[in-house]
């Protein structure tokens, strides 16, 4: 009976600590929201510099709109560029969704089109950098299996492995994640061999309106030894975006207030 | 051109007037060089042994109304864009073409107007055009310019509104324009007149419909989304843009007949990819019952398109085009022996491949038009590599092809080219 007691009142205790502790599938929701789903809408200026491995650098710079419409899962954007020159007023509305391919429009104001893209592939390059579409828009965390390999001081580090292979180029990947905010601070990919490639890190983390976020991140590519830089500014939340502006109208006329240079 | 320039001018003066209170518009363009040399000599044509040389100027500018007025609390945005060519093909002195000129508003939460000249498209098909019944220019097209330069502007009031069940497009066009079609001095064409492909030696003229209240033309359009799927219907009243019917066969006189569209699309994801399906009617009033052989007879046209991202960077999409002359019979029965005549059905097949390299800096692309019915096609191949975020290098190959002189694509078999842009953006 006195062993009984002792054994219970230590279950206790263990349990008591593994509340404390969130599971990896909390901590990993956590830290997709942290990351992508902010405030109720959001939108931000953002500058991109893009540096090839001979030094060259080309410049991005683009105005993002976001509603989110299910917390943690379905958004929309819009997305206004700025620069380079030559693509300067092209405008692009994502509608993502969870579950299924996300829809695309771009703008051609050169000749009044809007295309419709087909846009399955979410591991491509975003606008020619060295982030691709999901670094921007978020990968769905239902299609990793998510292991926590370390809970240290500080940082949950998470590993993730994709539950099908076949549409990444990664193996697996691991993400460092700040215990106080649930930031993701850095995200390491790796290939079949176990290599590490490409890493994602972010520079700076500032409280915006009480929402911590990343203002700085850097993304590099190991093999091509190319990386990019963003720098988001500008940052606001909650400021009403009406879901009208993410439609074809909006496209065609990009609403002025959100866009000023 | 001289109005084009005195209202450029009164733009930049309305801009510098409003300087010293408001922030100067930024102005972005670019200087581009283009050479498109001829793969086989056209003695027909002006120049046998090339089709484009040209240097080119675009100005853009996009000036939000500033103060407090009604204008700028209408959001109202002032947009300009013109070219200035030095097209040393026929060795001009310089011609100002003005893209953009317009006023764009929004009086009313549901309202968006835009008025002056502007570039107008819809539909749904990649180079092919169904419900799209606004000025092309089809020169372009073929010689290698930027795909920008097919679409040709109109002077027009454009009406958007928003009411929560659909959305409406409602497009007035007082002046016609007509489509730029090769007329022979660049790019050599079937001429009936002459009884073959010609060039230089054609003598055929294209009336255009005069400047009149019952020549303004009209465009609607209806469209909403179902989820992901969008649908539109298409009404057109107008006139055809190319001169397909006989004024007056005596003296070589083409024009253009009127034209009513009626249509229809949809345009979803489909199998992992984007389908779209288009149709139109393409009723010709003046030869309702088809059976007048000097006017072009009413079309039925459909229109079916697959787009795929295969990943990598790699797209591929593919198209078939049905087209179907009406009352032919009638057609038929009023042909006389010496003329020529076109097939009840025409199908086109599209492919198009677009590959990137480079972080996207390199573009590899391939689209090809394919008649079966024809016995033509028309393979349009490019490259572009993005040098830096100002310089870009485009060279690319027009090769059209047929075994007939008189189909859309074998009529510009002589204008096989290969051209080359160098282009500075700003």
């Amino acid at each position: 009976m006195k062993k009984l007691f002792v054994f219970l009142a230590i279950l206790f205790l263990v349990s008591n600590a593994w509340a404390q502790e969130p599971s990896v599938d909390e901590i990993v929701a956590k830290a997709n929201s942290s990351s992508y789903y902010q405030g109720k809408d959001g939108l931000a200026k953002v500058n991109m510099v893009v540096t090839d491995a001979q030094g060259r650098t080309r410049q991005r710079q683009l105005t993002i709109l976001k509603l989110n419409i299910k917390d943690g899962a379905d958004q929309k954007y819009y997305v206004y560029f700025h620069k380079p020159n030559d693509v300067k007023g092209m405008s692009y509305i994502v509608w993502k969704h969870s579950g299924k391919d996300d829809d695309r429009w771009l703008y051609l104001p050169a000749m009044d089109l809007v295309r419709r893209i087909a846009a399955s592939d979410k591991r491509s390059s975003f606008a020619g950098t060295t982030f691709l579409y999901e670094d921007i828009s978020g990968r769905s965390i239902d299609l990793d299996a998510h292991e926590l390999l370390s809970s240290e001081p500080g940082f949950y580090t998470v590993k993730n492995t994709p539950k099908d292979a076949a549409p990444v180029e990664f193996f697996f990947y691991t993400v460092k994640i700040d215990k106080n905010n649930f930031i993701p601070m850095k995200a390491e990919y790796f290939d079949k061999t176990g290599k590490l490639y490409r890493i994602i890190e972010a520079l700076e983390v500032e409280d915006i309106q009480g929402y911590p976020t990343i203002t700085k991140m850097k993304a590099t590519d190991l093999n091509s030894n190319s990386s990019t830089v963003t720098e988001f500014s500008d940052i606001k939340y909650d400021v009403n975006l009406n879901e009208d502006i993410f439609t074809e109208r909006f496209l065609r006329t990009p609403p002025q207030q959100w866009l000023k240079e | 051109m001289k109005r084009a320039l005195f209202l450029t001018a009164v733009i930049i003066a309305l801009a510098v007037s409003s300087a010293n209170a408001f922030e100067l518009p930024e102005w972005h363009g670019f200087v581009e060089q283009s050479f498109g040399v001829r793969l086989s000599q056209d003695d027909l044509t002006k120049h046998s042994g090339y089709n484009l040389l040209e240097q080119r100027v675009q100005l853009k500018t996009r000036y939000a109304i500033p103060g407090v007025n009604m204008l700028s609390r209408w959001n109202g945005v002032f947009n300009f864009k013109g070219d200035f060519v030095l097209d040393e093909y026929f060795q001009t002195t310089g011609s100002y073409d003005v893209r953009d000129l317009n006023l764009a508003f929004s009086p009313a939460s549901i309202l968006d107007i835009k008025v002056g000249r502007q570039v107008l498209t819809w539909g749904t098909g990649d180079y092919i055009f169904i419900n799209d019944l606004f000025p092309k220019d089809y020169v372009s097209f073929y010689i290698g310019r930027e795909d920008e330069y097919l679409k040709k502007p109109s002077d027009a009031l454009r009406l958007s509104l928003y009411p929560k069940e659909v959305n409406i497009d409602f497009v007035l066009i007082p002046y016609f324009t007509p489509n730029t079609m090769p007329d022979g001095d660049r790019v050599s064409f079937f001429d009936s007149f002459q009884g073959g492909i010609t060039g230089r030696d054609t003598d055929n003229n294209a009336v255009k419909p005069a400047l009149q209240a019952k020549n303004m033309q009209y465009a609607l359009r209806l469209y909403r989304t179902f989820g992901s799927t969008e649908g539109a219907f298409y009404y057109f009243n107008g006139f055809d843009p190319s001169p397909r019917s006989y004024l007056d066969e005596q003296n070589h006189q083409l024009f253009y007949e009127r034209l009513d569209a009626y249509g229809a699309s949809v345009r979803g994801p489909f199998m992992g990819g984007i389908g779209n399906v288009e149709m139109g009617y393409l009723h010709s009033r003046q030869d309702a019952e088809g059976d007048n052989r000097l006017i072009e007879n009413s079309m039925l046209k459909w229109l079916l398109g697959y787009e795929k991202d295969l990943g990598n960077d790699l797209k591929v999409g593919a198209q078939y085009l049905f087209e179907q002359k009406l009352n032919y019979s009638e057609y038929k029965a009023a042909l006389l022996s010496s003329d020529y005549f076109w097939d009840e059905y025409r199908h086109v097949l599209t492919q198009r491949i677009t590959k990137l390299y480079k972080n996207q800096t390199v573009m590899l692309g391939l689209f090809n038009f394919w008649s079966p019915s024809d016995k033509d096609g028309y393979l349009r191949l490019s490259a572009a590599y993005d040098i830096s975020d100002q310089w870009k290098l485009t060279v690319g190959f027009n090769l059209p092809w047929g075994e007939d002189d008189n189909t859309d694509f074998g009529m510009m078999k002589k204008n096989k080219n290969a051209f080359m842009r160098v282009r500075y953006s700003f």
